[in-house]
Formats: structure tokens, sequence, C-alpha cells
């Protein structure tokens, strides 16, 4: 509460007490007063009234600071109306009355637009499901026919595929639910899965796979894991150069197992590096036409954070490696024995 | 012969399955009336069971539990749901695998062989045979005349192709694609190289002129 301000909203009361003391003076002197007697009685009433507006503003001042102290230490702030006192004075209880209003209006928008937004998340990952049903019967009446026109519908498919993938896990990550479960999985199981979902893709761009011994085991969520690598192999196809590589490979070390996906792409600008896993951000590269969307390795960060997979990038002019490292603890080391 | 029965309830993917599975040697029966599934299963009497979750009726959950009253035979859950509750739910019931929507035809197949070969253990080696000579896949051997021939990986998987589509001309994608399939990830010049290498191996032990070029076409046996 400011000082000032509140003198200020005092001045009428001033006034009229000056008004008051006017009167009483010349009601004094016209009974023949002395000016000793006058200027006595006016201190007295000036320290009173200066004392009475110092003390109402101290105490107020307590009241209120305390009031936003306790605001601000709420995280929802909204909700002070249902913790504070109940304020006595008659124009208070008006706006407490008005605070209560607001807040009850407020729960109700969040109320609403949660259920709406549950109800859109439920939605499409309803919808995501059901277009896989076409996506797989398109995937098997091609692979039934095969020629070259079905091979170049098998590789759209798969881009198909990995778009409602990308839809369908930025869906689940916005919710703070659990919907992973950490199992043991083989690395080298997860890498070719990944590899076969981008079967036709990674043959049509003519990809040379190489892929070391990563017969690791690491406790994580397979699908999620896959996810991942299917962006990350959807990146090396898409800022492919000529005969492009694909080389994957495993560093085992004390707690850590390190997953490196190496391409000889055309890499990434030192001066995008720190931001490619920002929501959005489409980079030098994927503004010259290469149609970057800026949600890939956006959503791999994600994932991979709260999965507890460490996600680096690295690129020196040409080529770019992705490592996710897996750790090892010591109780997982132990249960293993 | 194996039979398989395959409960679908979207048409396309049940004809097709069919025509995948027939095509790799399998007797396939899809079920016709929802209602009736259970009785259908009864009367087939499958070896293994493909199953769809979303279903008209019962759900596969359901009928997975009412099969299981009754048959130990293998059931592969196919889905386009990939909750980890359906997947829990689904080996809890007594279901054997778990494939998401829209599944890799060769993941399916090397799924439902190894399934059938857990459940009804054959006790001699599987091998092909054509014009003489006998392809080993286990042993990754091939015999001519008593004379034999150790083969790679690679060599192995193409010759498998070969033998299994004997007599028809394998176009070098397909071919190539097949070995993708099993992880080895070659391209198409690799491709000639291990024929070549295959075609030296054969003449070894006098089988020449085994492995056919048709040009622009691809190789036949």
């Amino acid at each position: 509460m400011s000082g000032k301000l509140y003198l200020k909203n005092q001045i009428p009361a001033i006034l009229v007490n000056l008004m008051g003391m006017l009167a009483l003076a010349l009601f004094l002197f016209a009974n023949g007063n002395q000016f000793q007697t006058v200027l006595f009685i006016f201190t007295v009433w000036f320290i009173i009234l200066a004392t009475y507006l110092s003390v109402v503003y101290y105490v107020r001042k307590r009241y209120l600071n305390q009031l936003l102290d306790m605001t601000e230490q709420l995280e929802e702030r909204y909700l002070i109306p249902e913790i504070m006192t109940i304020p006595g004075k008659a124009d208070e209880q008006v706006f407490y009355q008005i605070m209560k209003m607001a807040e009850k209006s407020m729960l109700e928008k969040i109320g609403a637009i949660q259920n709406e937004r549950k109800e859109y998340k439920e939605y499409i990952e309803q919808w995501i499901h059901e277009v896989k049903t076409p996506i797989t019967a398109i995937k098997l009446l091609c692979e039934n026919n095969r020629s070259p026109f079905a091979r170049g519908i098998l590789a759209e498919l798969e881009h198909i595929n990995q778009y409602t993938e990308q839809a369908l896990y930025y869906a689940r990550s916005e919710h703070t639910e659990k919907d992973y479960s950490v199992r043991e999985t083989n690395l080298c199981d997860v890498v070719h899965r990944a590899v076969a979902d981008n079967k036709y893709l990674l043959r049509q761009s003519n990809m040379t796979i190489t892929i070391d011994d990563i017969e690791n085991r690491v406790y994580t969520d397979d699908k999620w894991v896959r996810f991942i690598l299917n962006q990350i192999i959807g990146n090396a196809i898409k800022y492919r150069i000529e005969q492009p590589v694909l080389h994957f490979s495993a560093i085992k070390t004390n707690d850590r197992v390190v997953l490196s996906v190496s391409d000889n792409g055309i890499g990434i600008p030192k001066s995008d590096l720190p931001r490619i896993f920002e929501k959005g951000f489409t980079g030098t590269n994927g503004r010259i036409g290469k149609n970057s969307t800026g949600m890939g390795l956006y959503l791999c960060k994600r994932l991979c954070d709260k999965l507890g997979i460490g996600l680096t990038a690295h690129s020196e002019n040409k080529g770019t490696t992705i490592a996710l490292s897996f750790q090892m603890n010591d109780f997982v080391i132990r249960v293993q024995g | 012969m194996k039979k398989i029965f395959i409960v679908e309830d979207d048409f396309t993917i049940q004809a097709q399955l069919k025509t995948l599975l027939s095509g790799n040697g399998y007797e396939v029966f899809a079920v016709t009336d929802f209602s009736q599934t259970i009785q259908q299963i009864k009367t087939f009497v499958p070896h293994l069971v493909i199953l769809d979750i979303k279903l008209p009726g019962n759900n596969g959950f359901e009928i997975c539990s009412e099969i299981r009253t009754f048959s130990d035979i293998p059931i592969v859950f196919v889905t386009s749901s990939n909750t980890d509750m359906d997947e829990l739910n689904s080996i809890m019931l007594g279901g054997d695998a778990f494939i998401t929507k829209p599944y890799n035809t060769a993941i399916l197949l090397a799924k439902i062989a190894a399934l059938l070969k857990r459940a009804y253990p054959s006790p001699q080696e599987e091998f092909f045979t054509w014009n003489g000579a006998t392809l080993y896949p286990a042993s990754s051997v091939i015999e001519y005349n008593g004379q034999k021939a150790e083969l790679t990986k690679n060599e192995l998987k193409i010759l498998y192709y070969l033998f299994k589509n004997a007599g028809k001309i394998c176009p070098r994608n397909d071919i190539v694609d097949f070995l993708w399939d099993n992880q080895l990830y070659v391209d198409d010049n690799a491709l000639s190289v291990n024929v070549a290498r295959i075609r030296d191996k054969l003449n070894k032990i006098g089988l020449t002129d085994f492995v056919k070029t048709k040009h622009r076409q691809g190789y036949t046996l």
C-alpha cells in the first residue's frame, strides 16, 4: 500500500477536520479566548488526528502485505479467496464477493478447457488407431502385389505412418500420466525394427546401412525408443546426400550404454545445433525446401527426458551423429547379477 | 499343411491376409459370422489364431479367454492400438504374441512360423530340394551328389528365397526386400557379388548353371 495514495484518499477526512478547526477557531475567538489556548487545542487535535491516521495506515498495511504475500506464495493464485479470512468491512466484503465470483467462473472455465483437451486427445488417439486400419490394408495390398508402383506407394505409406505416429506421441507427451513401461530391451531388436519400419524409404534412397555389434540390453520402453529412432532415420533420409550411409553403433561404459546413429548427410550448421530440439525450430537446412516441421526432434527430446535418456546431437559441417545414452544404474546392474 | 484362423473385421485386411498366408503355405480360414466365432474355430480346428481386439460383438480379449477354456493353440493379437494396457491384457489372457498395425508382413510371418514351430515341433530338419540339390537352412549347407558347400548368412538367405520360389523368376528387388526382412541390409550391387560367390561355390561341388540370370528380370533356379 503506497503511503502517498493513502494520504490522498484521506483528503476528505482531513478537509472535514480542517473545516471543523476553522469553525471552532472562529467560535473560540468570538468568545474572547486567548491565542495560546486556541493553539493548544489545535495542537492536541492535530496530534490525535495524525496518530489516528498513521495507526490505521500501519494496521492496514500489515494486513494487506500479509494478503499479498499469501497470494504470491500460492501456485494457483486465483484460489486466494479460498484461504483468506473473510474481511469485516462492508466495502471489503463486496470486493471479497467479487473475487469469489471471479474465482468460480475461472474454475468453471478451466474445467471446461481441461475436459475439452481430454476429449480432443482421446479423439486424436482414436482417430490414429482408426487410420491405421486402412494403412495396414494398403500395405498388405501393395505387398501382395509387388511392382515398382506398389513400392512407391509403400514408401509414401511409411511417411504417412511416421506422421501419424508423430501426432500420437505428441498427444501422449502433452499429458503427464505415465503411459510407458520400462522393460529389459535388446537394443539390437529395436534398431532392426526401426529399420524395418522405414524399409521402403531407405531402399528408395539407396541408403547403405551398417549396424555394429549392438547386442546390449537396456532398461527402457521399446515402443518409445523405436519411435525416436524412426524420427532420426527419417531425418537421415530427408537430409541425405549422394551415396547416403547410416551407421548404428553402441558403446558400453560403466553406468551407461550409448547408442549412436551417424549419417553422412548435409549436417547441421554450428549456429543451429543448440536449438534443434526446440519446438518448431526448422533451422537453415530445414528452410531450404525440405519442409521441416520442427516437431520430430522436439518430440524425441521430450520423450527422452521422460524416459531418462540423454539425447545429444553432433555435427561437423557434414554428417550428423545423434547419440542416445541409456542409464544403467547400480541397482539395475546388481539385479542383473 | 498348418491351418490358420483369422478373426478380423476389416474385409480388405482379411482378404489380403488370406492371400499373404496362403501364399506362404498355410491353409487359411477367416471368420464369416462374428456371433459364431467360437463355433467356427471349433469346427475348423486351426493350429493358430490371428485375433483383432476391436471386433463387432465380443472383443478379442473375450474371444481369447474363451478359446483358452478349450484349447492351447497359439494366439497372435493384431491391433491398431498400442497401449501398454492392451498389451498387458493380451498376455494376461493367454495371448502368445502382440503385433501392432500397420504390421510388417515379414515380422508377422516370422512370428507365426516361430510360434508354430514351438507349439508343434517337427523332429527332422527342414530342407528344400530342386534338381537334385538340397538346401539345409538350419545348418546353412547345400548338398549335391554327396558333396557339400558351406554358405554364409547372405548366401543362405538368397538361396533360401530362390528354393522357396523355385521355378519362378525372382526379381532382384524382391530378393533384396527379402534380405532386408531378414536384417541383412545389402544393396543391388552386393546382391550381384553374393550371387557370383554362390555360383563359384556351386561350381566347386559340380552344380553348374544352377542359378540362372534372367536378363532385366532377376534370378531363377
